[in-house]
């Protein structure tokens, strides 16, 4: 019994240890977003979630209702292309 | 007995699960190849405004002219006016640790022959378009003793703005382009008769600037600091066509 508690305690903590991971990737990304929006000059009050289509190809909304096409042309250029 | 080897094992764990949260960041570099599916709501942190750009020739895109021959690889002409009689470069940070930024994924398209060889041994990364990092110290002295020093804080400063984690990988290659165009503007200035960078040029210079520090000044005071104080050094280089062609 002992045993299994503490492999379920094991899984536990490891589900949670993994998650502030995935979160703080999360966060940075959407912070190189909204970043990169607003280095083009397009308004992004608050990015609010973010769709990856492929290698550096994602969809970003923003809080304020605005969609972009976020991705990096044939000749290296961050496009953003608003939807 | 046995319980307190496995409480021992859970202690040790934990405390290796909060550690994997600082080394998060080090994955930065490699976030756009293998991003987890972003799911929603990103907390949006403190990003700074990042001012709008007037540039016209980002957003609307493939304004790919300059992509393939943008060198823009500040090396070794940088000769600030000043020459103080001490040819050592005091501003030179330490160098920074070795992050890969792998996310600046395609265009390291550069040729850079020339930023090849002034560049010290130990950056060797090849020569990218990122800000033309200036000295950050008054060196020069005509011997070529000091004219590799100001290369080192130039290769230095552009490693640094390569390597900071405070700009994300996305952004960076935005910055990047803009870079390679305001340097296509001026090489194409000098190409013509007038020599003379206009004021509509050292704006859009000192807009991408403000935009640097912008996205630097929280996560990087201290390169933050640096390339502000590089700003005049850097526009010398720029303003001036024979500094400029040494690029």
């Amino acid at each position: 019994m002992a045993p299994r508690i503490s492999a379920l305690t094991l899984t536990v903590i490891a589900l949670f240890g993994g998650a502030p991971l995935a979160a703080a990737d999360d966060a940075s990304l959407g912070k190189d977003l909204k970043a990169t929006i607003a280095l083009q000059g397009m308004p992004c009050d608050q990015l609010v979630q973010s769709k990856r289509n492929g290698d550096s190809d994602y969809t970003a909304s923003c809080k304020d209702g605005n969609r972009y096409h976020i991705y990096v042309n044939a000749q290296g250029r961050v496009i953003v292309q608003k939807l | 007995m046995r319980r307190l080897g496995i409480a021992g094992f859970l202690v040790v764990l934990s405390v290796c699960g909060c550690a994997s949260m600082k080394g998060t960041g080090t994955s930065e570099g490699s976030r756009a190849a293998q991003v987890p599916v972003p799911p929603e709501s990103v907390p949006q942190s403190t990003l700074p405004p990042a001012s709008a750009p007037p540039s016209k020739a980002e957003s609307s895109t493939d304004n790919g002219s300059d992509q393939s021959s943008t060198p823009a690889k500040a090396s070794d002409a940088a000769p600030p006016p000043p020459p103080p009689p001490t040819p050592v470069s005091p501003a030179s940070p330490p160098s920074p640790a070795k992050a890969k930024p792998s996310g600046d994924t395609r265009p390291a398209k550069q040729a850079g022959a020339a930023a090849a060889q002034t560049r010290p041994p130990g950056s060797s990364r090849s020569p990218p378009a990122a800000l033309p990092p200036s000295p950050s110290s008054p060196a020069p002295a005509p011997t070529s003793a000091p004219v590799a020093s100001r290369a080192l804080n130039l290769a230095d400063l552009e490693q640094r703005l390569r390597e900071t984690r405070a700009i994300g990988v996305f952004t960076k290659l935005s910055l990047k382009n803009q870079v390679d165009d305001l340097l296509n503007a001026f090489r194409e200035l000098y190409r013509g008769p007038d020599k003379h960078p206009s004021a509509e040029l050292r704006q859009r210079y000192d807009l991408l600037l403000l935009k640097v520090l912008t996205l630097l000044q929280d996560g990087d005071p201290p390169l933050a600091a640096e390339i502000a104080s590089s700003r005049e050094a850097i526009w010398s280089i720029l303003a001036d066509p024979d500094k400029f062609a040494k690029i």
